[in-house]
C-alpha cells in the first residue's frame, strides 16, 4: 500500500513542473489547483489505508475490508481521476494547460488510480460506485453543453467516460479496463489532432477545412467515435456495458446512461 | 476505536476540513496539507511501535521525506502564483472560469 502511495506522489510531482512550464498565469494557476487536489487525494488514500491497518491489521490495498476505509479510499481515488462529485477541478485545470500536457493529464494520469480502483473493486460499496458513475455521466453531459473552449469540452467528455467505466466496475471489471483502453486511444487521437490543428476553440475548428481536409475528417470521425455511434469503435464498450447492465436486471440504470450519452453526443457534434 | 486512533483521525479530519474550506490564503491550504501529513506520520509511527515489528519502521521516515517534497513543490507553486498573480489570495485565482 505504501508503495502505491509513493508512486502516486511521484506521479503528481513529476507532472507539476510539466504543467507549470509555460510561464503564463493560467498555467501556473492550473498547476496549483491540480497540485492541491491531487495532494489531498493522495493523503486521503494513505489515511484510508492507515485506518484500515489500525482496525483490521491488514496493510494490503486489495484487502481493505473495513467499509468506512473502502468508501474513503473510493472517494479519494475518484478525486484523483476527476469523477463527480469531485470533478470540479478538471475543466479548469485542463483549460489552463497546453494540449500536450492536457493529453498526458487525461490519459496517463488516469492509469495509476484506475489500477488501484480495479484492485479494490471486489470490496467496494456498489451504491457509491454506481451513484458516482451515473452522476459523472450526467454532469459530463450537461456541463459540456455550454462550452466553447475545446479543452473544457474534452474535460467534460473525460468525466462522462470515466462515469461509464466506474459504473461497470462492480459487475465486470474486465469491461472497465477495455473501456479505459479504448478511451485512452480515442482521447489521445483527439488531443493529437487538435494539437496539429492548433485549435483551442470551436470557431477555430470550423476554419480548418481549407488547411487540411483529411485531418478535419479524422477529427470528426474520432469525435463521433467518442460519442459512441455504432459503426465506430467507441460504440463497442458502451454496448457491452449496457448489455452487462441489462443482464444484471438494471434496465433503469442502462436507460439513464444511454440518455446521458446522447447529451454528450450533442455537444460533440457541434 | 481506541483513543490513539481517534486522536489522529480527528487531527487528519480537521486538516482535511481546513484544506477543503480555505477561504482567503493559499498558504493556509498548504499548511493544512502539512498538518494532514504530520498526523499520518504520527499514526504510522505509533502503528509500527504497536506491532513491535521492524518491517514497517522505514515507512514513517519515507512518508516524512515525501511530505517534505510535497511541501516544497507546493511552496514553489505558491511562489510562482505570487509572481504571476500578485498575491496568494484565492479570489485572484479566477482566470480559468468559464
Amino acid at each position: 500500500c505504501f508503495l502505491a502511495w509513493m508512486g502516486l506522489e511521484i506521479n503528481t510531482m513529476a507532472i507539476i513542473p510539466l504543467m507549470a512550464q509555460q510561464h503564463h498565469p493560467r498555467a501556473t494557476e492550473a498547476a496549483t489547483k491540480y497540485f492541491l487536489t491531487q495532494a489531498t487525494a493522495a493523503a486521503m488514500i494513505l489515511f484510508a489505508s492507515t485506518t484500515n491497518a489500525w482496525i483490521t491489521g491488514d496493510w494490503n490495498i486489495p484487502q481493505t475490508s473495513h467499509p468506512a476505509a473502502t468508501s474513503l479510499l473510493t472517494l479519494a481515488l475518484a478525486l484523483k481521476i476527476g469523477l463527480a462529485p469531485m470533478h470540479f477541478w478538471l475543466p479548469e485545470v485542463l483549460q489552463g494547460l497546453n494540449l500536450t500536457t492536457g493529453l498526458i493529464l487525461s490519459t496517463w494520469q488516469k492509469l495509476a488510480p484506475f489500477i488501484l480502483i480495479y484492485q479494490i473493486a471486489p470490496n467496494t460499496n456498489p451504491t457509491i460506485l454506481t451513484s458516482m458513475g451515473i452522476l459523472s455521466t450526467l454532469i459530463g453531459g450537461w456541463g459540456g453543453l455550454n462550452q466553447t473552449q475545446l479543452r473544457k469540452i474534452l474535460a467534460y467528455s473525460s468525466i462522462a467516460h470515466l462515469g461509464w467505466m466506474i459504473t461497470i466496475l462492480h459487475f465486470m471489471p474486465a469491461l472497465t479496463l477495455l473501456n479505459l483502453t479504448i478511451y485512452i486511444i480515442m482521447t489521445s487521437t483527439m488531443f493529437l489532432s487538435l494539437k496539429s490543428l492548433s485549435a483551442t476553440k470551436i470557431n477555430s475548428l470550423a476554419i480548418t477545412w481549407p488547411k487540411t481536409p483529411i485531418l478535419t475528417v479524422m477529427t470528426m470521425l474520432s469525435l463521433l467515435s467518442l460519442g459512441g455511434l455504432p459503426p465506430l469503435t467507441g460504440f463497442m464498450p458502451k454496448w457491452l456495458i449496457l448489455q452487462e447492465l441489462t443482464k444484471q436486471n438494471l434496465p433503469i440504470l442502462a436507460t439513464i446512461m444511454a440518455m446521458s450519452a446522447l447529451l454528450s453526443l450533442f455537444f460533440y457534434l457541434r | 476505536m481506541t483513543s490513539v486512533h481517534f486522536s489522529f483521525s480527528s487531527a487528519f479530519t480537521l486538516g482535511l476540513m481546513g484544506l477543503a474550506f480555505h477561504r482567503t490564503h493559499l498558504l493556509s491550504a498548504l499548511l493544512c496539507l502539512e498538518g494532514m501529513m504530520l498526523s499520518l506520520f504520527i499514526a504510522l509511527s505509533l502503528w509500527a511501535l504497536q506491532l513491535q515489528t521492524i518491517m514497517f519502521s522505514a515507512a514513517p521516515m519515507l512518508l516524512l521525506a515525501f511530505s517534505a517534497c510535497e511541501a516544497s513543490a507546493g511552496l514553489a507553486l505558491l511562489v510562482a502564483t505570487a509572481r504571476t498573480h500578485g498575491t496568494d489570495h484565492l479570489q485572484n485565482l479566477n482566470l480559468l472560469q468559464c
